[in-house]
């Protein structure tokens, strides 16, 4: 198992946070940390890139959902890039998909935060 | 002796004894639950959750534990669920979730004082290894075991609610829009 490691890239005004390893409850609360960060400094535009996510857990996704609503209110977004096979079928299965925007392009994605 | 992954139990007079091996999850929640029940229903009276093998836990698969804890101890009395050979992380997160009050715990190195005797005759669960699972889950079951599960976490410890709102609301929102007569 990879260990859970968060880089940051900013792309105009879009946050990309590439997330590598297991997002689970125990390294949960660092991502947490990072992304009400960003809402407090007024970063409202956030993708969360998941190419080298192993694993993500239930309270994860349920916080997401969160922040995403966070986000929303303030005019922008959480959204997701990348997501691996196996971690989209959990996401879809619960139906997150229709509340997390989910992308496999990161062109296409920086450019839908600026679409609506 | 290695211990095949997935969630193993044996049930002897009154006692419940649940191996965790590999990862505890949402999906493998609901098989535990609905053995866990069964066994209370038939007359278990406490629950020994063994951690030694558990490489890691969600929060719904907690959420499973505390329901089995809150259930006995309605049943039976304070501390009804032990868990143990609990590792520094596992401890961790117990706490985090308040669990450590529902649940006595035994730390990793420490002697339990209950163990399963030698020639117990441990089964493992059907579907209980995620990473042997060949059959799709069934969405609106894992739903709910989700929504129950997180609803068990805040009942345990009311400081759950932040962290839970939002993923008990949409799963509550989700459930009531599939099935109307399921309204908070």
């Amino acid at each position: 198992m990879k260990d859970f490691r968060i880089e940051q890239e900013t792309k105009g005004n879009i946050q990309i946070v590439r997330l590598t390893g297991s997002l689970d409850m125990y390294s949960f609360p660092r991502l947490e940390t990072q992304l009400n960060t960003h809402l407090q400094q007024g970063h409202y535009a956030i993708l969360l890139d998941c190419k080298d996510l192993d694993y993500i857990g239930s309270a994860g996704l349920g916080a997401l959902i969160g922040f995403a609503k966070q986000a929303r209110e303030k005019g922008g977004d959480v959204k997701l890039l990348n997501v691996p096979e196996r971690i989209y079928k959990i996401i879809e299965l619960l139906g997150f998909t229709k509340v997390l925007q989910v992308h496999t392009d990161e062109s296409a994605a920086l450019a839908s935060f600026t679409a609506h | 002796m290695e211990l095949p992954k997935g969630i193993s139990v044996c049930c002897l007079t009154g006692e419940l004894h649940v191996r965790v091996c590999g990862r505890g999850t949402f999906q493998n929640g609901q098989p535990l639950r609905r053995f866990a029940l069964e066994m209370i229903e038939k007359g278990a009276t406490q629950c020994i959750v063994d951690l030694a093998g558990c490489e890691g836990m969600d929060s719904t698969f907690l959420g499973v534990l505390a329901g089995i804890g809150l259930r006995l101890n309605q049943n039976n009395g304070h501390n009804r669920m032990r868990v143990t050979n609990v590792s520094h992380r596992h401890l961790e997160l117990l706490q985090t979730l308040g669990l450590d009050r529902l649940f006595s715990i035994t730390p990793a190195g420490t002697t339990p004082a209950y163990v399963a005797p030698a020639n117990a005759n441990f089964q493992r669960l059907p579907d209980s290894d995620i990473s042997q699972l060949n059959k799709p889950l069934n969405k609106n079951d894992t739903a709910d075991l989700m929504l129950e599960a997180h609803d068990n976490l805040i009942e345990a410890d009311s400081r759950n609610l932040a962290k839970f709102k939002d993923l008990t609301q949409y799963l509550r929102d989700r459930a009531t829009k599939h099935d109307p007569s399921k309204t908070s």
